[in-house]
């Protein structure tokens, strides 16, 4: 499984580099591409907020989703990884302290 | 310093352009590494992960949906939808490096990541005329991936020693957060991530589907949104 991935991740980082030295992707895929980054990070974030661990329905986490609406708010003033990470977590904690 | 500095110049202006990024790698390396040993992973198959993909999204993805149990098409099918950024990258990279040996492609490639683009793209345009660019990206990418290594390993073992009562695991979503908001720059990046986000929650999907279709329905409802953009 890893090295099937490893071997996907570098023919998708190599494969443009070297044959499209003087082809252009074409603009749609150029236009959607723009939109993975943003989509994926968004699908990876939001079901730990709203499953526990391996549970098969949606249960709200208050704190988890509080936090992060946090942790939001810092890293668009901050632009920092650090700080949003520091101060999530500390969110968090005091949020589940808080909401038991 | 030189007018035009050379090889050893840039390659070393590159090194510096790293530090402040090593802030965001650190923590997404000590995640991934963590992630990867609690989800069952030995500790030579969780380092081999940071080796062999270096990719840090792709490697906790595939790596929640190990432990979860998917399939392996599934897994390999969302690392690569994942990654699929790295095409775009590729591309606009090829403007400057196309001219370059096969052997300095490929460790450019190797050694591409977002961090490195970013930085790459920033560098190409304040200084423009600078003929060495790929020593400034091997400085900068190079630092990257020896710290992307330490802080795998650093994870791999301090992973197991943290109770899971501290909710450590609450950094993957802060470290995409933190990736996250600066992406989103107009009404469309907006409406991707929103859709993405709100269907991996809401879909039920058998064998661990969810990623894929949302990261798919975000990127639809971005396209969309900046096609009727102009009529609104």
């Amino acid at each position: 499984m890893i090295i099937a991935i490893g071997l996907i991740t570098f023919f998708l980082r190599f494969a443009p580099l070297a044959l499209l030295a003087r082809l252009e992707l074409a603009g749609w895929l150029q236009q959607a591409l723009r939109f993975v980054p943003a989509a994926v990070m968004a699908a990876i974030i939001a079901p730990p907020l709203f499953f526990a661990a391996g549970a098969p329905n949606i249960v709200p986490d208050p704190p988890r989703i509080a936090a992060a609406a946090v942790a939001a708010l810092i890293a668009w003033r901050t632009r920092s990884t650090l700080s949003t990470v520091v101060l999530g977590m500390l969110a968090l904690w005091a949020l589940q302290a808080l909401l038991g | 310093m030189p007018q035009v500095p050379g090889e050893r110049a840039e390659f070393i202006d590159g090194l510096r352009a790293f530090v402040p990024m090593s802030m965001s790698i650190l923590p997404f390396g000590l995640v991934c590494g963590a992630a990867a040993s609690n989800a069952g992973l030995t500790a030579g198959q969780a380092l081999a992960m940071s080796w062999v993909i270096f990719a840090g999204s792709a490697q906790i993805a595939s790596t929640q949906l190990f432990a979860g149990g998917a399939p392996l098409l599934v897994i390999l099918a969302t690392a690569t939808i994942i990654n699929l950024r790295f095409l775009m990258y590729g591309a606009s990279l090829s403007r400057h490096f196309g001219g370059l040996s096969r052997r300095w492609q490929a460790a450019i490639a190797y050694l591409l990541t977002d961090q490195a683009f970013a930085l790459t793209i920033l560098r190409r345009s304040t200084s423009p005329r600078q003929p060495h660019l790929h020593w400034f990206y091997l400085g900068l990418a190079g630092a990257t991936w020896v710290c992307w290594q330490l802080a795998t390993i650093a994870g791999i073992l301090l992973g197991s020693l943290v109770p899971a009562s501290w909710s450590l695991d609450f950094i993957v979503p802060l470290t995409f957060i933190a990736m996250l908001v600066p992406l989103l720059t107009g009404r469309a990046m907006v409406l991707a991530a929103v859709t993405g986000g709100s269907a991996a929650v809401l879909l039920v999907l058998p064998l661990q589907l969810n990623l894929i279709v949302a990261a798919l329905l975000g990127v639809a409802a971005g396209v969309a949104a900046e096609k009727l953009g102009s009529d609104r």
